[in-house]
């Protein structure tokens, strides 16, 4: 990598990058000081608590500043630790795809021929089943659970990473300087290590910062329909326990939380533009 | 002189040879047919000579060069037959290295062969010298070779520089792949630090630590004695930078191939390519991508390191005003052939194989008057399963029946001076009417 100093200073002198990255210090930081902002929940802090006395109060009632649901959630509660919830499934799913992704594309690419092809057809196998529609199924078939759903993205989103690393390590591994390697003796382990895999990495960093944000979409949206556990402070599941009160003008057990999907996709898509303009400044994007 | 003898050479067995070329071919598979990319090719180079390679684009002048380290990709290639017989040296019991009367001041002698301990056999050719055919060698055995006797400049530095790392990292690797003894050496640890601390180094040095061991060297007690060999490496990257005559060594070390200039970084190549003392220096076209006033340094420079180095150097190049004034000996290519060979002041003054004339009236001169230059007719044939006549015959003024018939073979026209034509060796018993005659067509 280029000096990481000087690519800080190229980062941070995009407004609209800065602004993404703020967004996700803040989210990051309430999903991390979660228990400290707020009381936990016993026995199951992953748990909205439930306000008997309190249902469907509008913000700034008493003890419910962002108001409650119709069965007594604390909307703020949601709303912070269903930032941790997004925090960690996108950290999970993330890390998990791109180390698949990583290994079988550069697999598939340095070595070509036939361990190429094999792979490749596995990848066109997933490919050919719609992103959401896949994660679906998987998730309902294992059983509404939180875990099933990083379960479910995570076998799904890897073939993504395959694909791209694939294809920048077929291009990479023709350069000149793959060549010069050889001629001085390394190994091909070696060369991979050193010469292909840090100049095919940067469009997987890209993908994974925008993945940071849909990850945490895709993942609302199967909660939204009922594939996690009932009452999880998670965004998805909010909006889905508040949608039944909108018609009745209670707007906000369901916006708040879609407001912070919406600032969470938004900010992870703002820093991967960023990053990409830095990175690989081949593609050109208006600003 | 017959086709079995191809070059007239293995008949006297020369020990001053570095390296043979025997009968080497290169074939490309396409969807037309399979290319003839290299067909049969016969030379030698010798200690510390230089020989220009000289051929049109296409002529598989590169191909031939990049065959000498197996770089030669597979696919598109589909078969490589022939030998390359390599002679590497070893460094002079008799003095260390330093240079003696025994190693001529080189400070590097040959081995005797393993096989037959000198007294010649089939393995090494007949020269009783310790012999390698880098085209059937492993891959592992290979490697040694590559980048220790055997080394490369390539075309464009620019892009042979890896983007990513640091001159540093770039040229470190060299001495971390062939020269981890020497580095030991420089850092003071001795071959007895047999505890775990002395071998983590020792496997540090050979680039076989992984992640966990990294860590331990990463961290104090053992952080001292890893910056300890990374200082000697810095030691020799530094001196090796400043024989290129790099201003500032130090400094350029921590640079990335981006904040260099396109001469700098082609110094940069030739440090990393003469690091190890090669015995062979390929250089495909090394200046074709510099300015024509840097073209004049790094060539001055490659020369003056290989004299230094008594390093034999194949010179790959277009430019026969370059070769002609670099090359003891020049051979010419053509479509997959050699053409003609022999001392580059003999080609040049007096050129045998018409192929090799039209290239000659092709430089432009400034003593000649101003008009068009000789441009020699047609193109090159297309190398698809080629038929065995005279390649030149369709864009050859003196082309006979017999060129269209028969394949000419190398043959010696005097002395060193070897020419593919049938204008200097016509096959037995060819009727005269067939044969191309010298002057039937006047210059």
């Amino acid at each position: 990598m280029r000096r990481a100093g000087e690519l800080t200073a190229n980062v941070l002198s995009n407004p609209t990058t800065l602004a993404g990255l703020i967004i996700i210090t803040l989210m990051i930081g309430m999903a991390l000081l979660a228990p400290w902002i707020t009381t936990p929940n016993t026995p199951n802090p992953t748990q909205m608590p439930r306000d008997w006395g309190a249902i469907a109060v509008p913000p700034g009632s008493p003890g419910h500043p962002l108001g409650t649901t119709n069965t007594g959630g604390d909307v703020l509660y949601g709303v912070i630790w269903g930032a941790r919830t997004s925090l960690r499934l996108s950290l999970i799913v993330v890390g998990v795809t791109v180390t698949v992704g990583v290994a079988v594309g550069s697999l598939a690419g340095y070595r070509g021929g036939r361990i190429d092809e094999i792979l490749m057809r596995i990848v066109d196998v997933f490919l050919s089943i719609p992103e959401l529609i896949f994660a679906l199924a998987i998730a309902a078939v294992l059983g509404p659970s939180f875990r099933n759903i990083i379960l479910a993205l995570a076998v799904v989103f890897w073939v993504k990473y395959a694909r791209i690393m694939r294809a920048q390590v077929i291009s990479v591994k023709q350069n000149e300087y793959v060549d010069a390697a050889r001629v001085i003796g390394d190994s091909p382990l070696r060369i991979f290590r050193k010469d292909v895999l840090p100049n095919a990495i940067t469009p997987v960093i890209v993908q994974a910062t925008l993945d940071m944000g849909n990850i945490v979409l895709v993942g609302a949206t199967l909660s939204f329909i009922g594939l996690a556990e009932a009452g999880l402070a998670e965004w998805g599941v909010l909006v889905s326990e508040g949608q039944a009160g909108i018609s009745a003008g209670r707007w906000w057990a369901s916006t708040f939380p879609g407001l912070m999907v919406f600032l969470w996709a938004l900010a992870f898509n703002l820093l991967g533009d960023g990053l990409r303009d830095v990175l690989d400044p081949r593609t050109e994007t208006s600003r | 002189m017959t086709a079995a003898d191809p070059a007239g050479i293995s008949a006297a067995v020369r020990t001053d040879v570095v390296a043979s070329v025997r009968d080497l071919r290169v074939y490309f598979g396409t969807k037309a047919g399979i290319v003839h990319a290299v067909d049969g090719v016969d030379f030698d180079i010798r200690d510390g000579e230089t020989l220009g390679l000289v051929g049109e684009t296409g002529c598989g002048k590169s191909v031939t060069a990049r065959s000498f380290l197996r770089l030669v990709p597979m696919p598109p290639g589909i078969a490589v037959s022939g030998s390359i017989l390599f002679r590497p040296r070893s460094q002079c019991t008799a003095c260390g290295g330093a240079g003696c009367a025994v190693c001529e001041n080189t400070g590097r002698v040959v081995s005797d062969c393993q096989h037959c301990s000198g007294s010649g056999c089939p393995s090494c050719d007949g020269s009783g010298v310790e012999t390698v055919d880098l085209m059937s060698i492993s891959e592992r055995q290979l490697r040694q070779i590559r980048g220790d006797r055997i080394a490369m400049i390539f075309q464009d530095p620019g892009k042979a520089l890896n983007p990513a790392l640091s001159i540093r990292d770039q040229l470190g690797e060299v001495f971390f792949t062939h020269r981890s003894q020497e580095l030991l050496d420089r850092a003071g640890f001795g071959a007895s630090d047999a505890d775990g601390a002395g071998v983590l180094v020792q496997r540090h040095a050979a680039l076989r630590t992984r992640g966990i061991e990294r860590m331990i060297l990463a961290v104090p007690p053992l952080r001292g004695k890893r910056n300890a060999l990374m200082a000697s490496a810095d030691d020799m990257i530094v001196d090796a930078l400043s024989e290129t005559q790099i201003p500032n060594p130090r400094k350029v070390m921590d640079r990335y191939p981006h904040e260099l200039s396109g001469g700098m970084k082609q110094r940069v190549m030739i440090a990393q390519a003469l690091a190890c003392d090669p015995d062979l220096l390929i250089a495909d076209e090394p200046t074709t991508a510099l300015d024509v006033t840097v073209q004049a340094r790094i060539m001055d420079l490659i020369s003056e390191l290989q004299e230094r180095h008594r390093t034999a150097v194949l010179y790959i190049s277009h430019d026969l005003s370059l070769v002609r004034r670099i090359a003891d000996r020049t051979a010419v290519m053509y479509a997959g052939q050699i053409a003609e060979i022999g001392e580059s002041e003999q080609i040049f003054r007096d050129p045998q194989h018409p192929y090799t004339r039209g290239l000659i009236d092709a430089i432009p001169s400034v003593t000649h008057e101003r008009g068009r230059l000789a441009a020699i007719a047609g193109n090159v044939p297309e190398l698809i399963d080629p038929d065995p006549v005279c390649r030149f015959a369709s864009r050859c003024s003196y082309a006979a029946a017999v060129c269209e018939t028969t394949e000419p073979a190398l043959h010696v026209a005097d002395g060193e001076h070897m020419v593919a034509c049938f204008l200097h060796n016509a096959p037995p018993g060819t009727p005269a009417a067939d044969l191309p005659v010298r002057a039937r067509s006047a210059r």
